[in-house]
């Protein structure tokens, strides 16, 4: 009965694919996680501490599985080309990123994790004849990491905790491009890849020297994901043979993370939570994409995305044995320039606003239930790098981005 | 408890709904209402011939006409702008390319359905592709336009764009005026000197008479400020370019001057052993030819010199007959199934020998185009007194379109990045007719307006980025190909109205 269980929920996860965000971090692991505003590093009390902070499966007890699902529904909006004011939609997509984490506690001093998540992504579609038609259609990034990990607490007041990173990702990047200024007609281009292996390591401290204090830090490395695939190009036979086609290669490198939090229990109830997210996103500088055949011309595009961070903010109220309730914030420093923007990844300084329940509604059954609002700042662009046309016509205007995510977490302990 | 439970969830979503509902500033486009400075577009039509239409490769369709200059400026302004669309590929007989290397073209068979025939008022966008000036004051539908009445070929577009079997509402300048405009565009008599200048000085053999211009225009005009008088609506006339400055003309006698495969200096010299007065490329002449004595037609001369400076133009339609030159060949008369006129004998080398003359009507010589330069000097000095006597705006439209071919020799007319020339077909200036242009093309047009009417009016309507203006050209399927010129199927242009 358990196997099967178990079975199931690895198919769901599998099955869900092509999932993101309006943003290419999806830090949506776990119902409680985003409901307290993703301020988890130094609580990290269920079994998606393999992802938060590891080193809080020693504070764990027995088995634990997690089967965690979200429903995200970004939207974003632009409006321009200055100095016009056409209002364009990106396409409404619908995304499920959903997580399985299981955690075993050993013994007193040592416990061990596994977690299957999916950390980056991010889709955007636009319609195939928008202005930015030769920046962004459809933009798709999943990435998917596999991880092992394994937490050690030497003393009753710390553990710490290394982990594994195996990642497999695919991409697709679908636009068109210009023949020449004398065609009405486009060619139209579908990039598309993937990479089975990669990967990273993880760690993870947890310090609680009292028992209402507890301080957590992790550090998630780099992935560099080097994706093979192909190029398709649709184009009015008279240029055929002219435009860009073929095996491809690209590569891309998600950024490492160090997180830094603080939980208090203020009192016996009502615990606070606060901590400061660091991510390099600097790795992010060039979407790169290399032709096989030498007589293509390798495609560059600059991102030059920067470090940036997150602030983040959560509170747990109990209010009996078996439910409690939760809410936390957050604030997402852009990390890219405005004058770098580029549509298909329509990225702001964006705040998060997060309420949760979570009910032990039988004796190994927790269900915790959250809702996400992330509101990006109104963007407005005036002197975008981006070009959009074959002469020097700068991609500006306002950008207005905004999405919903609902979790449902469920936590079955053996 | 529950009950507790409840409320703060409530509670906390509604939070959540208010926050979630004011992310939206308003954005203003720069300009409001239509209005800018004392130049109001709320009501703006815009009066003219085919190239107001947005007429482009032997037709009108909607990818094109969308960025006719009228659609443009209303577009800058922020207004409406109804004009009688066409789906693609338009009403029938779109060139398209069928092969780049060599350039081919082909109609395209298909033809388009009309997308706002139940417009219930008079279109903003009045270009009539194959408007003369008379017709703007006198043509109500097909069959008395001045094409009707002085050459017997009715011209469907007038029942197409006035539709007064339905609306009921006049000439162009009487629907236009119906509308209540409070800004109008006018730009007419293109065509008045293009249907000589096209036909190579046949059909007609003249163009329309300074004097007759002066009288229809000055029709117009007072009709114009009769209304502008009485409602302070603004009016901009446009000028008629050079015909000299038209790929149309431009194409195909430097092509021939410049191609390897002709030795024009030995063709000279058997010219002048057989005791021509003059050498290059011999074409029968109907006005100001030389009359050899021996035959009962004229022939005029031109050396690659003067083909390769266009002192003499060879019109694109005869590019088909182009690689012939030199050859014992009648397929001119076969083609056109023409009777070999007395005196031409077809096993002479077509185009060398006066026997065999290039065709007449392919041929611009510098008297036909002093004539063609000297009408259009008339109109232009006709449109320049009356427009400074009623006040109305003027474009040099003359004056741009000499400075984009002039740039040709330059380097192009360089625009945010996008080098445009009006070479054909590559120059992206001109649509595959060679005469119509653009879209690209109507952009700078547009911006030829624009610039006038901040100047005049006070207003600051921001200029149309031309390089966000897609081409305009498409492509037909491929087939195979042969070698040589421009390859131009005779009846291509069968068609074409200007």
């Amino acid at each position: 009965m358990k196997s099967r269980l178990v079975l199931l929920l690895v198919l769901l996860t599998l099955i869900t694919t092509n999932l993101f965000a309006g943003g290419f971090q999806l830090n949506i692991r776990g119902a409680k996680a985003v409901a307290m505003g993703g301020a988890f590093t130094a609580i990290a009390d269920d079994p998606s501490a393999v992802y938060w902070n590891a080193a809080g499966l020693s504070f764990l007890k027995g088995t634990n599985i997690m089967f965690s699902t979200h429903l995200v529904a970004p939207q974003t909006k632009f409006r321009g080309v200055s100095p016009y004011v056409d209002q364009y939609r990106s396409e409404n997509r619908v995304f499920f990123p959903t997580h399985l984490f299981v955690s075993h506690t050993l013994n007193d001093k040592w416990a061990i994790g596994l977690g299957f998540t999916q950390p980056f992504g991010l889709g955007t579609t636009w319609d195939e004849n928008w202005p930015g038609k030769y920046l962004a259609i459809e933009t798709g990034l999943t990435t998917y990491v596999l991880s092992p990990v394994v937490s050690f607490r030497p003393i009753e007041t710390l553990s710490i905790s290394a982990g594994f990173l195996y990642g497999f990702a695919n991409v697709k990047i679908t636009r068109k491009s210009p023949l020449s200024s004398l065609f009405a007609e486009d060619a139209f281009v579908e990039l598309e890849g993937n990479d089975n292996f990669a990967y990273g390591f993880n760690a993870g401290l947890m310090f609680k020297p009292v028992p209402v204090l507890s301080i957590g830090a992790t550090y998630s490395s780099e992935i560099e994901y080097e994706f093979e695939g192909t190029a398709t190009t649709i184009a009015p036979s008279q240029f055929s043979s002219q435009v860009p086609s073929g095996n491809i290669t690209a590569t891309l490198t998600t950024p490492q993370n160090i997180a830094a939090g603080i939980a208090v229990d203020v009192t016996k109830d009502l615990k606070l939570s606060a901590e400061y997210q660091y991510i390099g996103w600097s790795s992010y500088d060039t979407l790169a994409v290399d032709f096989e055949n030498e007589a293509f011309i390798d495609i560059a595009s600059p991102r030059l995305y920067n470090n940036s961070y997150i602030i983040r903010f959560g509170a747990y109220y109990r209010l009996n044995e078996q439910v409690g309730l939760m809410g936390g914030f957050y604030f997402d420093n852009m990390p890219v320039d405005p004058e770098n923007l580029n549509p298909s990844l329509a990225d702001s300084d964006r705040m998060g606003f997060s309420a949760g329940i979570d009910a032990q509604l039988f004796e190994k059954l927790k269900i915790v239930g959250s809702y996400l609002f992330i509101s990006a700042e109104e963007l407005t662009v005036d002197n975008s790098n981006q070009i959009y046309t074959l002469g020097g016509s700068k991609f500006n205007g306002t950008y207005n981005s905004i999405a919903n995510i609902f979790s449902l977490s469920f936590i079955y302990s053996l | 408890m529950k009950i507790k439970i409840g409320l703060l969830t409530i509670i906390l979503f509604s939070a959540l709904f208010v926050i979630s509902c004011d992310d939206f500033t308003e954005i203003d486009p720069p300009i409001q209402n239509g209005v800018s400075g004392s130049a109001n577009f709320s009501r703006f039509v815009s009066i003219g011939n085919s190239i107001t239409a947005g007429y482009q490769s032997g037709t009108i369709y909607e990818s094109g006409q969308i960025y006719a200059y009228g659609n443009l400026i209303a577009k800058q302004v922020g207004v409406e702008f109804q004009a009688p669309y066409v789906s693609d590929p338009g009403l029938g007989g779109r060139m398209e390319v069928l092969s780049l290397s060599p350039f081919t073209l082909k109609n395209n068979s298909s033809s388009g359905s009309l997308l706002n025939s139940g417009y219930p008022a008079p279109y903003n966008n009045l270009g009539v592709p194959g408007a003369l000036i008379y017709d703007v004051l006198f043509a109500t539908n097909s069959t008395n336009c001045a094409s009707a009445v002085f050459a017997s070929t009715p011209n469907p577009y007038f029942d197409i764009i006035l539709r007064n079997s339905v609306l009921n509402k006049g000439t162009q300048l009487q629907q236009a005026l119906s509308l209540a405009p409070t800004f109008i565009t006018l730009w007419i008599g293109n065509n008045d000197v293009l249907g000589y200048a096209t036909s190579g000085a046949i059909s007609p053999s003249s163009p329309t008479s300074a004097t007759q211009f002066g009288q229809l225009f000055g029709g117009i005009a007072q009709g114009l400020s009769q209304y502008t008088s009485q409602t302070g609506a603004k009016v901009v006339v446009a000028n008629i370019p050079n015909v000299s400055a038209i790929p149309f003309f431009t194409t195909v006698g430097p092509a021939l001057a410049t191609n390897p495969l002709i030795a024009w200096w030995q063709v000279a010299l058997s010219q002048q052993a057989s005791g021509l007065p003059a050498t290059g490329l011999i074409y029968m002449s109907h006005e100001g030819g030389t009359n050899l004595g021996t035959l009962p037609y004229q022939v005029g001369f031109a050396d690659s010199v003067s083909l390769r400076n266009t002192t003499t133009l060879v019109t694109l339609l005869g590019s088909s007959y182009a690689p012939l030159l030199g050859q014992q060949t009648g397929k001119y008369y076969r083609d056109n199934n023409l009777t070999i006129p007395l005196g031409v004998d077809t096993t002479k080398p077509f185009g060398f020998h006066p026997q065999n003359p290039f065709p007449d009507r392919y041929i611009l010589d510098p008297n036909e185009i002093t004539t063609a330069n000297n009408a259009v000097t008339a109109y232009n000095s006709t449109i320049a007194g009356l427009t400074t006597n009623f006040n109305f705006g003027l474009v040099d439209m003359n004056t741009k379109f000499n400075q984009l071919r002039v740039a040709d020799f330059t380097g192009g007319t360089v625009i945010n990045g996008i080098t445009f020339r009006t070479t054909y077909p590559t120059g992206g200036l001109f649509s595959l007719d060679a005469v119509h242009p653009s879209s690209q093309a109507h952009g700078i047009i547009a911006n030829e307006f624009i610039t006038v009417i901040n100047a005049k009016y006070g207003a600051k309507i921001p200029l149309v980025d031309v390089a966000a203006i897609p081409g305009s050209i498409y492509f037909a399927g491929k087939i195979g190909y042969q070698n040589g010129y421009p390859i131009i199927p005779d009846n291509v242009f069968n068609h074409l109205l200007f």
